[in-house]
């Protein structure tokens, strides 16, 4: 039998007075299990019922997902589970806001250790009982509809963790908030700046950063919160979602959890010895410690009143001078609703200026910091001897990666992770280069993305500045891109020896032709590309354009593309033996027609000076200079096919300076041809290469003024 | 006993109770009283436990309080305004403290509900203030504490229930011996009730005496004398804390023993006179005037 004064005891005395949180905690968990099991499965039942599934198999698979996604990771679960853990959290502790309850509770003889523990362990049971219910019942559900699996369970399990921990920062971080205050309102807004501080002041960081340094970058460096729970939230579910194996879902997941139960047990400790420390005639009160008041304050204030300042900034197109006004005001009015806040009197407006003083010092120290670039962020260009490697990307290149699960990743994610240039000259000298261009000039020019790794270990990220057409910029270029280390850095297919493993289909094509190779070819044709690669830089990234694009299909339907240029001499010849190489230039006597459009941009640009000038934009912009001429003679065929390449081939390096875009160029295969055109695309997109626009095309195509 | 030593309490710039020393000795009811402000609520809810003086020391039994369950056992404390759990009834509240005092007699309880009419079952919320003061009052003699501590809890109560709680304490204190600390911000409230009072003004204590010595050791007299050199001979030695003539008529508060007087007017000619009893109001008129303030206006009113 428990003692009537057993810690048990205590608790079952305590969930007395904790019957609507109860209420609330089972019906959200029974409605985020329970109800949204139902919804999905009724769902995928419905879609079996469409004939969406076709294969019993297929159904199946698809019941076991969908009852995953309701009792797994789920993101229906991650906010009720933030919400409950800041409501139980809230009632529970929140005795200490009320006098007359203080009064009974710290007058009767139980200690203060006990009573906090009795009151948490019954917020966790709280918890703990209705999500186990709730899972319980979606479990039940599901395994009805025979939507359970070893999986399923599994993922449950895991996800129930994960719940867990969450629940935990958000049950702490909610009762520290409730013992550094002594006011419901305040309370919620204290909770609300543990939980967002980091995320907003982070975005604010990073909106700073945009806004005032022309070097700043976001690649390669994880500007994310680090400490915010709820920003993991919402930035993994996702993907803990799209992962089918649990144990890659634990490798992602446990670390983050570790990461939370350390958060959850400092806001634990934290929460601990406020609660010893606080005064019980802080009840009432908005803050339990006076002396926080002006750490609170500016803390507070200064991250607000730049917030009020750049929203001053988008709205006055950039004006500074009322940004910094903002700020002041900001601050200013901020202080002023916190000094009211934390007396609950409307005549404190004013009070505590000295620390109002320090928020509009330390808002606009911030500001000229960023105005100013007091730090030499955008000057900043580490010394040689400081650099272990350096990684790099351009703005102008993309490719698909994955990693070794065969799972997407970012470029910059690949890059950072593979490439290691040693050779730290020419990237600094570019970077030295960038850093003589001025402002306005960097936001016109092309980019370079660089980070340094730093033989501190630490690692800093810019963006420089190039202009590509810069010969001595090409040179450096040229440098960095003929290396390995750059090559393997940018290309998985040089490094990655499972590259073509999974390989279903490979294909040629020059644009209208399209080729199948078979999928045997694939290490083949890889190691002709790579062999071809040696000859591969800057200058043929920038100038050359590709004469063709071998694409790889993998069982799961993703595909790779390996642009070839004519001078790839070994590829080609592998196309060859194929009988899968067609040359870019296609035969005149294989095309029925050309269309050529040209748009006269050069008109439309002269009415956009001419408009601007006068003020007479409107009727300017309504003139449609396009005009649209179709070439039949074989000759004027043969003429245009010389002097037009592929619109997608154009520049996988983002080079568009190769080609004329005032005009664009269709071709139209003869029915009867034997050219293995795609026949489901009929015509094909071409455009001009720069300066090749042949004279009986510029004349046929002239703007002779508006005929209607 | 609880002994309380130089204790003193702030709240923000304001000093609520300065450098208090009083010791309430067991078995006897101890008054505190004062005007609203004083501190006596601050005191009492120091002597409870609730709230950390800054300065100074409460024992109980020569147990430090704060946090200290062994003390806090010892302690029930009745605060002006009583809690009571929402949608509770008097069984709800039994259950809460009898789980907490392992003394507390539940069917002493609900004898004493009975008695004073109060419905076990009806929700406290539908209790009137003087009800819900009962209650606090019997739910803290039934949990057999050695001490209670009451916060204007006979404020409010009508004369049928302030004798009968009297009553109970007068039996329990014989019994079992409780000590009952009542604050007060009435005088007269506490006239009938208390064995030894302190007076709080401003935070800090103006006197602290048994009643008894005080009603001993203060006299009024009135009394017709036959010459004036008699008067001054009767008077001679005597501190004469307050005078007033009315024609022939003297009346006459000295501090000294009743026999000393009567000894004294024994010995002169007198006309007429008589050795009257003082109010607790005129006692600590008396009393406070000496030390420079005005009673009436303190708590009076």
């Amino acid at each position: 039998m428990t003692s009537k004064n057993s810690f048990w005891a205590s608790c079952r005395e305590n969930h007395k007075r904790r019957i609507w949180v109860w209420i609330v905690a089972v019906l959200s968990q029974l409605l985020v299990y329970g109800g949204m099991t139902i919804v999905y499965l009724s769902r995928i039942k419905s879609f079996y019922e469409d004939g969406v599934y076709r294969t019993a198999q297929a159904f199946r698979e698809a019941m076991y997902q969908a009852a995953r996604d309701a009792i797994g990771f789920s993101d229906n679960v991650f906010p009720v589970t933030i919400i409950l853990g800041a409501i139980i959290g809230i009632q529970g502790f929140s005795y200490l806001y009320d006098r007359r309850k203080v009064d009974l509770y710290h007058s009767v003889p139980v200690t203060k250790g006990r009573r906090f523990a009795v009151v948490y362990v019954n917020g966790l049971m709280i918890w703990l009982l209705s999500n186990l219910l709730g899972l319980f019942v979606g479990m039940i559900i599901a395994g009805t509809q025979g939507a359970v699996n070893t999986a399923v369970i599994a993922d449950a399990g895991l996800a129930f963790l994960w719940n867990l921990f969450l629940f935990l920062v958000s049950y702490h971080v909610m009762i520290l908030s409730v013992m550094l205050t002594g006011n419901r309102f305040v309370t919620i807004g204290a909770y609300l700046v543990f939980g967002l501080f980091e995320i907003c002041t982070n975005a604010l960081h990073n909106a700073m950063s945009g806004a005032y340094y022309d070097t700043y970058i976001t690649t390669f460096v994880d500007s994310d919160p680090k400490f915010s729970p709820y920003y993991d939230c919402t930035a993994y579910i996702w993907r803990l979602k799209s992962l089918q194996e649990v144990g890659e879902k634990a490798r992602l997941a446990l670390p983050i959890m570790g990461k939370w139960v350390l958060i959850a047990a400092a806001f634990l400790a934290l929460a601990w010895i406020a609660y010893r420390k606080r005064a019980s005639e802080a009840a009432g009160k908005a803050i339990a410690f006076p002396w926080l008041k002006p750490f609170v304050k500016i803390a507070v204030t200064i991250p607000g009143a730049l917030v009020i300042g750049l929203v001053v900034y988008d709205s006055s197109n950039g004006n500074q001078t009322l940004m910094a006004l903002g700020i002041i005001v900001g601050v200013i009015l901020l202080c002023a609703a916190l000094e009211v806040i934390y007396a609950f009197d409307i005549r404190c407006i004013v009070k505590h200026l000295p620390s109002s003083g320090i928020a509009v010092f330390g808002a606009l120290a911030i500001f000229c910091t960023f105005k100013w670039d007091l730090t030499g962020y955008d000057s900043y260009i580490p010394a040689q001897n400081k650099v272990e490697s350096i990684a790099i990307s351009l703005d102008c290149y993309y490719d698909n990666y994955w990693d070794e699960n065969r799972n997407y990743i970012s470029s910059d994610e690949y890059i950072k992770k593979h490439m290691f240039l040693n050779d730290l000259e020419p990237v600094l000298a570019l970077a030295e280069m960038g850093r003589q261009t001025a402002s306005e000039d960097m936001k016109e020019s092309r980019s370079l993305y660089v980070l340094y790794r730093l033989k501190s270990g630490r690692e800093k990220a810019r963006r420089i500045a190039v202009d590509y057409h810069d010969p001595k910029a090409a040179a450096y270029l040229n440098e960095i891109f003929r290396t390995d280390e750059f090559k393997r850095g940018i290309y998985q297919v040089m490094t990655d020896e499972n590259y073509c493993d999974g390989v279903t289909k490979i294909t040629y094509s020059n644009g209208p032709a399209r080729i199948t190779v078979s999928p045997k070819e694939a290490e083949t044709l890889r190691a002709a590309w790579i062999k071809d690669m040696e000859q591969f830089d800057f200058t043929l990234a920038r100038d050359g354009m590709p004469c063709g694009e071998i694409t790889l299909e993998y069982a799961d339907y993703s595909q790779r593309q390996w642009y070839v240029y004519e001078t790839f001499a070994e590829t080609i010849a592998c196309l060859d033996r194929n009988e899968a190489f067609y040359p870019a230039k296609l035969n005149a006597e294989d095309v029925d027609y050309i269309t050529v459009t040209n748009y006269h941009n050069e008109l439309t640009q002269e009415d956009m000076e001419i408009g601007i000038e006068a003020r007479e934009t409107a009727q300017a912009y309504d003139v449609d200079y396009t005009v649209k001429e179709t070439f039949t003679d074989p000759a004027q065929i043969e003429d245009i096919l010389s002097a037009i390449h592929c619109t997608y081939l154009v520049s996988p390096w983002g080079n568009y300076d190769g080609t004329e875009n005032g005009y664009s160029v269709e071709v139209v295969f003869k029915k009867d041809s034997a050219y293995p055109y795609d026949r489901n695309a009929y015509y094909f997109n071409y455009e001009f290469i720069k300066g090749q626009v042949p004279e009986f095309v510029v004349e046929a195509t002239e703007y002779k003024g508006n005929t209607e | 006993m609880i002994e309380i030593h130089n204790l003193t309490k702030r709240f923000d710039q304001i000093k609520a109770v300065d450098e208090v020393s009083v010791t309430i000795r067991e078995k006897t009811v101890f008054g505190l009283i004062g005007t609203n402000g004083a501190g006596k609520s601050t005191v009492l809810r120091m002597i409870a436990g609730v709230i950390k003086p800054d300065e100074g020391t409460v024992a109980v039994d020569n147990m430090p309080v704060f946090d200290n369950v062994e003390a806090k056992k010892r302690m029930f404390f009745i605060a002006d305004e009583p809690y009571f759990f929402a949608n509770a009834n008097a069984g709800t509240m039994e259950r809460y403290f009898s789980g907490i005092y392992e003394a507390f007699d539940r069917e002493e309880f609900y004898r004493y509900l009975e008695k004073f009419s109060l419905d076990k079952n009806r929700k406290i919320g539908t209790f009137s203030k003087g009800m819900k003061k009962q209650l606090a009052l019997l739910l803290g003699i039934c949990a057999h504490t050695k001490y209670i501590l009451c916060d204007e809890t006979f404020d409010g109560l009508d004369p049928v229930m302030r004798q009968g709680i009297k009553s109970i304490f007068a039996k329990e204190m014989e019994e079992r011996g409780l000590t009952p600390v009542i604050a007060s911000h009435n005088l007269r409230e506490l006239e009938d009730i208390c064995d030894h009072v302190g007076l709080l003004h401003k935070g800090g204590v103006l006197l602290s005496k048994d009643l008894e010595d005080m009603k001993c050791n203060i006299q009024k007299v009135q009394c017709v004398f036959a010459t004036v050199d008699d008067e001054i001979k009767a008077l001679n030695g005597l501190e004469v804390l307050k005078k007033e003539q009315r024609g022939s008529l003297s009346t006459i508060t000295v501090r000294s023993g009743r026999e000393e007087v009567e000894a004294r007017l024994a010995t002169v000619d007198t006309v007429f006179y008589e050795v009257l009893p003082l109010s607790l109001e005129e006692i600590f008129i008396s009393e406070t005037e000496v030390v420079g303030y005005d009673i009436k206006k303190l708590i009076l009113g």
